[in-house]
């Protein structure tokens, strides 16, 4: 699903590398975080994913895809299969919750019948089925990041990229986003979390690679955070 | 086909909350629009004008040649025959020294009473000419000022050369500064613009993460360019109407015949002609191009 050669990254010419010689390979229905102290590469890494930016040199491949080969106008369908959950939420402020998850589905086409169906049931996976309506600027936080998993899953992604997703969350909140992502994984979905948050690693004993200074350093399976140092 | 019927409504939907949404911004773009093209218009009324004027003028330029009265008649045929044929003039009436003396006499009233105008008649005949193109004249008075049967030609000289002169530099004048407001213009309307689609990034890059085509998030915001432009557009017309109509009307009572301003309707629709489609395309492509950074996501 995801498999990374060589996979290097530069922001400028000269300057120094962001992500060095990355060798991974990550299977269908996984559950992998990215850890690593600020400025490791995990962001780096989660926008090479999405293409939002090429790699300088290696290869990535992402449902068997090299990105880098991938026509621009070719990139909102490689999104389309991507859900993205941001630590900022990123959602439509203006919006209600019922809007913000329906316009993932409208970018795709979906009709308005489907959207009126889909968009009910995956705000109740999420747990908020009495907030549809409601303005995202009326939310909590952890009703925020439920809208943006809710979104992230509405057009049943084949995976799902996590940025810090509980880095503005209290530690009760962010179990339970924590607990949608693991009940999201295994619904067959692969989820990829970037996280420096220690207790929520150990605790769910998934795959971890740990980055830093933008190398590979560490991949271990049920992985804790302590072995980063 | 549901797809696509989906997406229209999308856009039209998002187009109207959008427009709703950024309301004070909109209504800031389309103010800009309206200003701006409000100038361009108060310019283009005074050169529209300018021209009706100055054509009017130059209508009323005219060549007079005198015949000879010793001329032979074969130089009278042959000066005749030439101004017939000539590529360059428009119309020619012959004006008898008769018809000449009974001009004077209604000119001078009673002044030329005790005189025997018939038995001694002093004025020429002429043919009066009036040339296709008002600026041919000059070069026509010098072309038949050579012919044996022509006594004296008369074509205001001087005051003819100074007209053209005159009107030709109003009309570059004016339409320089028409060219450089509607630059002014360009400018204003898509910068204003930008930054209604500044105001917006946040927005374009999240329907980018969740995987929008380029044109799904374009199309709103090239149809809210649109209605902006449109709307500052005609909202400018009905402000030049009113200014215009007002213009015209103080024309009459002041009795300022000489400025023969044109008919309010016929400089509305020129004008419109030409500022609906500038606010309309300059709100479009002010969108458009103000998009294209934010897109790169």
């Amino acid at each position: 699903m995801v498999e990374a050669k060589y996979l290097s990254m530069k922001y400028e010419k000269g300057g120094r590398y962001a992500l060095e010689n990355l060798n991974f390979h990550i299977d269908r229905g996984e559950f992998v975080f990215f850890v690593g102290s600020s400025g490791a590469g995990k962001s780096t890494l989660l926008k090479l994913i999405i293409r939002e930016i090429k790699p300088t040199d290696g290869v990535l491949k992402i449902f068997g895809r090299n990105v880098s080969r991938l026509p621009r106008h070719r990139l909102p369908y490689l999104r389309r299969n991507i859900g993205m959950v941001f630590q900022d939420f990123r959602l439509m402020e203006e919006r209600s919750a019922f809007d913000n998850v329906a316009f993932a589905m409208v970018v795709t086409g979906a009709s308005r019948r489907e959207i009126r169906k889909r968009v009910p049931h995956v705000l109740s996976l999420v747990g908020l089925q009495n907030k549809a309506k409601a303005r995202v600027c009326d939310l909590s936080g952890g009703e925020l990041q439920r809208v943006g998993l809710a979104r992230a899953i509405a057009n049943r992604p084949a995976m799902i990229i996590a940025d810090e997703p509980t880095g503005n969350l209290d530690p009760g909140t962010t179990l339970d986003i924590m607990n949608l992502l693991r009940s999201i994984n295994l619904r067959g979905t692969t989820v990829l979390v970037a996280t420096h948050n220690r207790e929520i690693v150990d605790r769910f004993k998934k795959r971890v690679l740990y980055l830093e200074n933008g190398k590979l350093v560490g991949d271990e399976q049920k992985g804790i955070y302590a072995h980063v140092h | 086909m549901l797809m696509f019927i989906s997406g229209f409504f999308y856009i039209i939907g998002e187009t109207v909350k959008g427009l709703y949404r950024n309301r004070w911004m909109c209504i800031t773009s389309t103010g800009v629009v309206v200003v701006t093209l409000f100038m361009l218009g108060i310019f283009m009324l005074v050169n529209i004008n300018l021209g009706h004027i100055t054509d009017t003028v130059k209508e009323q330029v005219e060549i007079v040649v005198y015949i000879d009265d010793d001329a032979e008649q074969e130089s009278l045929d042959e000066l005749r025959q030439k101004l017939l044929s000539h590529s360059d003039i428009d119309t020619v009436t012959y004006v008898s020294s008769e018809e000449h003396m009974a001009r004077l006499h209604r000119q001078l009233g009673g002044m030329l009473e005790g005189y025997d105008t018939e038995l001694e008649n002093p004025l020429l005949a002429s043919y009066e000419i009036k040339t296709v193109v008002p600026e041919s004249v000059v070069a026509l008075a010098g072309e038949f000022e050579t012919y044996p049967a022509v006594a004296n030609v008369f074509y205001g000289h001087g005051y003819v050369e100074s007209l053209f002169a005159v009107t030709g530099v109003a009309q570059m004048v004016g339409l320089a500064l028409m060219a450089g407001l509607s630059i002014t213009a360009v400018f204003l309307i898509s910068h204003t613009i930008k930054l209604t689609v500044m105001m917006r990034k946040r927005e374009i890059s999240i329907m980018k993460y969740v995987g929008a085509t380029n044109w799904f998030i374009r199309w709103p915001f090239v149809l809210e360019g649109l209605l902006m432009g449109f709307a500052g557009a005609v909202l400018s017309l009905v402000g030049l109407y009113y200014l215009y109509q007002y213009s015209v009307e103080w024309v009459a009572a002041n009795n300022l015949a000489f400025l023969n301003l044109l008919p309010v309707q016929a400089v509305l629709i020129e004008l419109a002609t030409y500022l609906v489609p500038l606010g309309t395309a300059l709100g479009v492509l002010g969108s458009v191009f103000s998009m294209g950074r934010f897109l790169r996501v």
